[in-house]
């Protein structure tokens, strides 16, 4: 049997208990009035200029009608809300494709306009399948990509780093395709930069065979991923699959991304990738919003993903 | 014994003189790598964090909880809390190595994060709380064992 906590031996945890509560209430305290004055302060200041965030959402499938999400537009304005609700303004925004679901006209429009209500300076895009739908992407370079070079391919220099947009999705027929004239480009594209540049390249499907049967792979990835071999840092962001995976080859890090749509299988999990019905109120837990920090001088991308709120 | 020595012992339960030094250098070391590890909390609650959802709040509570716990366990270096601060201590430093796990693995709240990033506050985290766990774990086996050793009566944690 054990002994009875006497008065003084209760009295004394009690105080330890207090101090402990009384204490961590106030570091809470000072961290949350650090925060509040940092937002004022950022409020007014200009963004830092050694670090560079921003945000990729894909796979938003404007115009898609099922029971997998009933209601599409309401899911990619949340996810809008969600990246203007970041506490600070990204850089840039990033969708991986798969804007509309069936390259109809005005669903380019429409995703067009409620991407114009992202508070960033500039939103980069490549297409997926769903925006090359019976016109190899004619519609989507009208909307989104009539400045660039090729079928889409573009690249572009902010805070140090390379980015390349790759457009694996127009000579689809099981898995994506680059073909030689986009690999000739990356070819020139890199030639001139040194080893120790970071590297970011973003296409719909991945670059990686993530699920080949399913064709989520890109066939002729590995010219462009060898191009890439002497430089200490690639990133390869991509979407397509609707669920977020992460794959280190080599000096290559592959992130794939969730969507805003609806969610797909894991690899070989159901007969075919077809959109997948969750229960009532779970459908926001398989969908988000992935932000990307890079801070000069350092080597890696920091990916942080969340579902919507 | 003498008839003043319960009442003394009554009196002044645990003084920190009759600890071990290492004992209470653990604890100390301890108390700061909880810090340390409360300190990377606050800062990445600060970096932006603070805007995730649920997850942010979480951050705040580990940096404040460590802070709290850690000035104890400093305190505890001359003074002697009672386990139960120790056991907290470790307990927030295990919870914020679980937290990266999960963040890595099965996502915390919708929250996913990969590999030692964001750098260096993610190894420089999980190195403080796994320091914090082992020597609040060394502290409790070298009072344990010196009580086992040299003195009658249930051994008091460190």
């Amino acid at each position: 049997m054990t002994n009875p906590m006497t008065r003084r031996q209760f009295a004394r945890h009690t105080g330890w208990f207090g101090a402990a509560v009384v204490l961590s209430v106030a570091g809470g305290e000072v961290v949350s009035h650090i925060a509040d004055t940092r937002d004022s302060i950022t409020a007014a200041a200009t963004a830092d200029t050694n670090t560079l965030r921003f945000v990729q959402v894909s796979d938003s499938h404007i115009g898609f009608t099922g029971p997998a999400n009933t209601d599409v537009t309401a899911s990619f304005t949340q996810a809008v809300d969600q990246v203007n609700s970041l506490g600070f303004r990204p850089d840039f925004v990033l969708h991986t494709g798969d804007l509309t679901h069936l390259s109809a006209p005005g669903q380019f429009d429409q995703v067009k306009q409620m991407m114009s209500g992202l508070r960033t300076d500039r939103v980069f895009t490549v297409p997926g399948e769903h925006d090359s739908v019976d016109d190899h992407g004619r519609a989507y370079r009208r909307a989104f990509a009539q400045a660039t070079g090729g079928d889409g391919w573009y690249s572009f220099d902010t805070h140090g780093v390379h980015f390349i947009a790759l457009v694996n999705t127009l000579s689809l027929e099981k898995l994506g395709h680059l073909g030689t004239e986009q690999i000739d480009f990356v070819r020139r594209d890199v030639a001139g930069l040194s080893s120790d540049t970071p590297i970011v390249v973003f296409s719909h499907i991945p670059l990686f065979a993530m699920y080949p049967q399913w064709g989520w792979s890109t066939d002729d990835a590995l010219q462009v991923l060898n191009l890439l071999k002497r430089f200490s840092s690639v990133t390869a962001l991509n979407g397509h699959v609707h669920q977020l995976f992460s794959r280190v080859e080599g000096n290559v890090t592959f992130h794939s991304a969730t969507t805003t749509a609806y969610p797909l299988p894991g690899p070989g999990r159901a007969p075919a990738p077809t959109p997948q019905v969750l229960p009532a109120r779970q459908l926001h837990t398989a969908l988000g919003i992935r932000t990307v920090t890079y801070r000069q001088g350092t080597t890696a991308l920091a990916i942080t993903d969340q579902e919507l709120a | 014994m003498t008839a003043h020595q319960p009442l003394r012992a009554r009196l002044s339960p645990a003084p920190g003189s009759a600890r071990l030094p290492a004992a209470r250098a653990l604890t100390a070391a301890a108390g700061a790598t909880l810090a340390a590890g409360g300190f990377v909390h606050a800062q990445l609650y600060l970096d932006g964090y603070r805007y995730l959802h649920v997850v942010g709040m979480l951050f705040l509570v580990q940096a404040a909880a460590s802070f709290g716990l850690a000035v104890l366990l400093l305190a505890g270096t001359f003074l002697r809390p009672p386990a139960l601060v120790h056991v907290a201590a470790a307990g927030t430093a295990l919870g914020a190595l679980a937290g990266f796990a999960a963040s890595r693995t099965v996502g915390v709240f919708g929250f996913t994060e990969h590999g030692l990033q964001p750098a260096p506050q993610a190894l420089v985290s999980i190195v403080a709380e796994a320091a914090t766990v082992l020597a609040l774990l060394a502290a409790a086996y070298v009072t344990v064992r010196r009580a086992r050793a040299g003195t009658s009566g249930p051994p008091s944690l460190p």
